[in-house]
């Protein structure tokens, strides 16, 4: 059988301005998928983006490639990531005039 | 000033090996193996420590100081000078990681019931580091670190504590617990083990009115004079840099017919800790039948993200 694991790496939190997540190792993982699930969302024209990025040493990061999700209201969004290395962050923001959005991040990986 | 217990120290009893699976030879188990985590093999269990919610699902309602303990990883003990490490055995660990920020906790929890009373022991081989500085962390100017003296780095008095803990209820609630203070809150080296003289505060504590804890509060026991200090202080093997990962065997024994500590030992010293209070909640508790949690955790005092390492665990009784 194989393995699976699923995470939450934030959990109820009001993000606004630039963010990323704190880094999470998948060395042992085939593939990944992240949900983002915008609790509340506040502001004119607010919106959330964001994109995956990997990285060697879990020090420094690039983006995996150049897929992302985008809310602008609340809702689900979900994005895979395939070939990955040994460490998954997001990295994003929410943009808009006193923009905030309140977030779940959850990340699930499978062997 | 609180006292100071003096535990006896003795050197390690002489264990045979009593099984002949290499994998378990290299612990110490009571007669009954309840638990044998290999983190080559998945987490076993080990989760986030989360506080209770409504009735709703709202997660708002989870106490500050319990919303963000961090989901354990699976790690390969990677690092960024000579790349993956690996684990005691195999190449996976359970790691348990703060956020930079000082003050935070990341704890993981596993959750058991007993089927009978007496002697629990959880061992585990295990090893602690701060985060290796870079440029985007901005570790090494971040409180505790400090100029390379050849031997000694600056990351190890980035290392706040680690802690290993139970919550036990049978129809007393109390938690035995141990930790290992590397450095006190100014990041001045430590290396004491210590323990807390009161219970740890609950959500329904707060939800009475009884406490209400800032998000970055010492969740075990929120203030610093409730943690004293058993034994002699013990250097471990950090092993210099931030990126040297060296295993230490570490036994804890507790007996739940007495309610009672019994004695830890990390690596060739046995502490006493018969004579260690173990505090119990005043009021009942309902839900908990017979409950038997173990957790661990790491709190880092400054800006850089603190990190424990399981290789393995074993829980084993005499029941």
């Amino acid at each position: 059988m194989l393995q699976s694991l699923s995470v939450v790496l934030e959990r109820n939190t009001r993000l606004d301005g630039t963010f990323t997540t704190e880094p999470y190792e998948v060395a042992w993982a085939r593939e990944a998928r992240w949900f983002v699930r915008v609790l509340d969302m506040e502001g004119v024209d607010a919106c959330l983006e964001a994109v995956t990025q990997i990285s060697p040493d879990g020090l420094h990061w690039c983006d995996l490639n150049d897929e992302g999700i985008r809310l602008s209201d609340r809702g689900l969004a979900t994005l895979p990531a395939r070939e990955f290395g040994g460490w998954l962050r997001l990295k994003g923001s929410v943009t808009g005039n006193a923009a905030m959005a309140k977030v779940m991040v959850y990340l699930v990986l499978k062997s | 000033m609180p006292a100071v217990h003096q535990a006896t120290v003795t050197a390690p009893s002489h264990f045979a090996p009593r099984h002949g699976d290499f994998r378990l030879s290299r612990f110490n188990p009571l007669d009954r193996i309840l638990a044998y985590d290999d983190f080559n093999s998945g987490t076993h269990g080990w989760v986030e420590l989360l506080g209770n919610y409504d009735g709703q699902s709202n997660l708002d309602t989870v106490d500050d100081h319990m919303r963000d303990f961090r989901p354990p990883q699976l790690s390969s003990c990677s690092f960024f000078d000579v790349g993956t490490h690996g684990a005691m055995s195999g190449t996976y660990a359970l790691k348990v990681a703060t956020r930079p920020e000082a003050g935070h906790t990341a704890v993981a929890i596993r959750r058991l019931t007993m089927a009978g009373r007496g002697r629990v022991q959880f061992e585990t081989f295990f090893t602690f580091k701060a985060e290796a500085a870079s440029e985007e962390n901005d570790a090494a100017a971040q409180a505790g670190g400090g100029q390379w003296d050849g031997n000694t780095h600056p990351s190890e008095t980035q290392f706040g504590a680690f802690t290993i803990a139970t919550d036990i209820c049978d129809t007393v609630r109390y938690h035995c617990v141990a930790r290992y203070l590397n450095t006190d809150l100014g990041n001045h080296l430590q290396r004491q083990w210590v323990y807390p003289s009161v219970p740890e505060p609950t959500p329904r504590e707060h939800l009475e009115g009884k406490a209400n804890l800032d998000r970055l509060a010492d969740f075990t026991a929120p203030n610093p004079e409730d943690w004293h200090p058993f034994g002699d202080a013990q250097e471990l093997c950090y092993n210099e840099v931030p990126t040297k990962v060296n295993w230490h065997y570490l036994r804890w024994q507790i007996d739940t017919a007495t309610r009672s500590n019994v004695e830890l030992q990390v690596n060739d010293r046995i502490y006493d800790m018969r004579e260690i209070p173990v505090p119990p909640y005043d009021e009942p508790y309902g839900s908990l039948g017979n409950l038997l949690n173990f957790y661990v955790s790491a709190r880092t005092h400054t800006n850089v993200r603190n990190f424990l390492f399981l290789d393995s665990v074993l829980i084993s009784v005499d029941w």
